[in-house]
């Protein structure tokens, strides 16, 4: 087990092509894509030069639409409109009801399938499949603007994102055909295009209030490293309830009984146009056509304020529980820095202002900022940037645990530890003779199972009958850089492989998703095919690269003849496939070669902790 | 899959001469140049191995940050490496004035929920709390040094107590927070 291919920061290899990399802000309310051109990050527009792409998505009975023109279609198509899709990312029919009444569509359920699919002329539809028409588009406005095909992208999550909220995201961009090279959190992407446009180090908190979520992360830079050291918020909070709360207000004010899809459609964009006029104005009129008359108010800042005085209480609780899990005292923030468009709302920059005792800095347009970050570290992902320090070090937002006897949760890995982070537990059995035993996977900070997040239930099965008590069941948690996790169970006694059988409780299961992508129009069943070919030789050819790169430079000093000879065979074969081989006979060769250099990955590993110890002799010598 | 190599020792992965007093510094700095050289984001185009290999040595390297970093966790990990059986975390320590002592703390915590100037209150037990952490860990080098492994096992056992009461306290800080 090694890195094949070791390099200290700034020790380019190879010459370089530039690699089209974007970096894409899938946001509740809108969206955005922007890229590096000529050393600099810019938000792409599209051919009438608009930067924002509403996310909303028209599923009209003769054609799919995405942003503006199906944003047009709102009151007049509402059931077919589908807007702030982002709040059903990764949630089960259950959640609905948490969701209020934000969601005036009708959802059916599928067969076996704990995911909602909202009904629409078209046929139905999750939120994975809406937000993989939003991403399409705007990977092709990438495209159509940088000239040529996306290597990969960079797509911004909230921090406070649960696991299978981030792994909905994911499927989204399966779905739209984009290869992903990192979930960012936003408000780390944030941190990026403001840490890169000012040279000062410090403490930073970034406040981050969307449409729909509310993040607040804190943060340490230091000479190119981003480090978080604690987030917070709430996946449910944002500006739509704000319009939600003001819309509220103009049903009550009219006297509007009998809201059917259309007419509240109409409130609530009555309710965000004057939110926004009140950015600005200390006043502003509302007007609601209803049952062929016309009624007409308006509305004050003050009261618009103690609307919505509660809500922007509630990000400030989060700000402080942030601060404190970060063992940071207020004053230490150096910055704090205001991203996402409720943030324009004067009142949540007074209260923001006052808590942390310093002028809110939002020099850079909110509704931009997140994609600019996301396109800086889409770059640097591409290898566009070899000499770069950049480094962004996130945590997991939320306590991973397990439920134990009683229906309580024990927790395996705490809220705000650095990831990539991999934590095990051993548990045992309690009856004699038990051959079997159910893992509960679940995600939150409360005592109560039935109070947190369900991730997952696996079954490990086929373990040898031992007294209770006696056998050792290792449960392991590893959480990759996207915040997504994986399990693995395994008796450790007995040293018997058992079989896990994996039930995600709300995502889409991986056959879901394979016919989805099947179903939908962009993919023929050729392309899929020619997707998954292309994808295990891309696959190949890492491996050949990596393999060659490692014995050049310390093959015949690791191995013996014998072991080379081996490893050689295997390599060569899996050359001789890759023009000529079907993705699955690939795919075994790959495993093969990989079986073969096992031994000697391992000894490259040791060597390569060995040299990082060398170095740091350097350094102290320096010293 | 294997884990990287489990043989390395933390202190020996960062740097480090192994003991209690730490330079946190210099412990942060070469966390960050060890993530700089396998963090997952230096892999995007690597091979599928090669990128569950970051992501396992990137933990792994988290994890010994993160030992090293916290003294409770520190102090059990150097009696670890020392051979020293590792306090259970079930047992109870038999020290009677002690256990006394925690009784009264908690006792003060539920106290001070009620009291009209709780976060106030919170604080000042908070400072206390500081307070003998401290003290435990100076017992706890003494011990460690002088060889004298089963004392300071006690001396983790306690300083683990007082982190747990801690924990209790910033529960209860969060919570006046909400209200």
């Amino acid at each position: 087990m090694a890195l094949l291919q070791i390099s200290e920061p700034g020790q380019s290899t190879a010459p370089h092509q530039h690699q089209l990399a974007a970096g894409i802000d899938l946001g509740t309310t809108n969206s955005l894509v922007a890229s590096v051109r000529s050393g600099e990050a810019m938000c792409l527009p599209d051919q009438q030069d608009r930067i924002l792409l509403p996310s909303v998505v028209n599923f009209g009975s003769e054609e799919i639409t995405v942003g503006h023109l199906a944003q047009s279609l709102q009151t007049s198509d509402p059931l077919n409109t589908i807007t702030s899709v982002k709040r059903l990312m990764g949630r089960a029919i259950d959640d609905l009801n948490y969701l209020g009444d934000v969601m005036p569509y009708q959802f059916v359920e599928v067969d076996n399938s704990n995911v909602p699919r909202i009904s629409t002329v078209q046929g139905d539809f999750s939120a994975v499949e809406i937000s993989s028409q939003i991403l399409t588009a705007l990977a092709r406005r990438a495209e159509n603007s940088l000239g040529g095909e996306l290597t990969g992208v960079v797509i911004t999550v909230p921090a406070y994102y649960d696991d299978a909220q981030r792994q909905a995201t994911r499927d989204a961009a399966t779905l739209a055909g984009l290869n992903v090279f990192r979930l960012l959190n936003e408000p780390t992407a944030a941190a990026v295009a403001y840490g890169l446009d000012s040279s000062s180090d410090g403490l930073i908190a970034v406040y981050d209030l969307g449409g729909g979520t509310f993040d607040i992360s804190i943060l340490r830079l230091n000479q190119g490293v981003f480090e978080v050291l604690a987030t917070g918020g709430n996946s449910a909070l944002g500006g739509d309830d704000m319009d939600q709360a003001m819309g509220q207000w103009i049903v009550e004010q009219a006297g509007l009984d009998q809201l059917d899809p259309g007419l509240s459609r109409q409130v609530l964009l009555a309710a965000r146009q004057a939110k926004e006029t009140l950015t600005e104005a200390s006043i502003a009129p509302v007007e609601i056509n209803y049952q062929q008359s016309t009624w007409r108010g308006e509305i004050t800042r003050q009261q618009f304020d103690e609307l919505i005085a509660a809500l922007v209480k509630r990000t400030l609780t989060s700000c402080k529980r942030a601060l404190r899990d970060a063992q940071v005292s207020i004053d230490e923030i150096h910055d704090i820095v205001l991203v996402g468009g409720s943030t324009r709302i004067p009142l949540v920059k007074t209260m923001v202002g006052e808590l942390f005792g310093q002028e809110p800095r939002c020099d850079l347009d909110p509704d931009r900022v997140v994609a600019l970050g996301a396109a800086i570290q889409a770059d640097m992902l591409a290898g566009n940037k070899p000499d770069s320090e950049m480094l962004l070090l996130d945590v997991l937002p939320l306590s991973l645990g397990i439920e134990t006897m009683g229906g309580l949760c024990e927790k395996i890995i705490n809220r705000n530890s650095a990831i990539p982070v991999s934590r095990a537990q051993e548990f045992t059995t309690f009856k004699d003779g038990q051959t079997a035993m159910s893992v509960h996977v679940v995600q939150g900070e409360r005592e109560l199972v039935s109070d947190n997040r369900s991730l997952a239930r696996f079954e490990l099965r086929g373990f040898p009958p031992m007294v209770a008590g006696a056998a050792r069941i290792r449960v392991t948690y590893q959480v990759d850089a996207d915040g997504l996790m994986t399990v693995k169970a395994e008796e450790t006694n007995s040293g018997v492989a058992a079989d896990i059988v994996v039930k995600p409780s709300y995502g889409l299961t991986d056959s879901e998703i394979e016919s989805m992508l099947r179903a939908s129009m962009d993919f023929a069943q050729q392309d899929i095919e020619q997707r998954m070919l292309r994808e295990q030789q891309v696959e190949a050819n890492r491996v050949i690269e990596a393999i060659d790169t490692a014995l050049e430079m310390d093959g015949n000093k690791l191995l013996s003849t014998a072991e080379l000879t081996e490893i050689r065979k295997h390599r060569d074969s899996l050359e001789v496939a890759i023009a000529v081989a079907e993705a699955d006979e690939l795919k075994q060769l790959i495993k093969s070669v990989e079986n073969a250099s096992e031994h000697y990955v391992a000894k490259r590993m040791n060597t390569s902790i060995k040299q990082a110890l060398a170095g740091k002799q350097i350094d102290e010598i320096e010293l | 899959m294997q884990s990287p190599d489990p043989g390395q020792n933390y202190f020996e992965l960062f740097g480090l001469d192994p003991g209690f007093d730490l330079d946190l510094a210099r412990l942060h700095s070469q966390q960050q140049r060890l993530q700089s050289m396998y963090h997952p984001d230096r892999y995007v185009s690597a091979s599928a191995r090669d990128k569950r290999t970051s992501v396992q040595l990137a933990s792994w390297v988290n994890q010994a940050y993160e030992t090293l970093r916290d003294p409770v966790k520190r102090s059990r990990y150097l009696l670890e490496i020392g051979g020293a059986e590792l306090p259970d975390d079930s047992q109870t320590t038999s020290d009677a004035t002690f256990l006394m002592e925690q009784l009264e703390l908690r006792e003060e915590i539920e106290a001070c929920r009620l009291a009209e100037n709780a976060m106030m209150q919170s604080e000042i037990i908070e400072s206390r709390l500081s307070q003998r952490a401290s003290e435990l860990a100076a017992e706890f080098v003494v011990a460690y040094h002088a060889g004298d492994l089963d004392s300071a096992r006690v001396s983790s056992q306690k300083m683990q107590f007082v982190q747990r009461i801690h924990q209790q306290l910033s529960e209860l800080q969060y919570e006046l927070e909400d209200a």
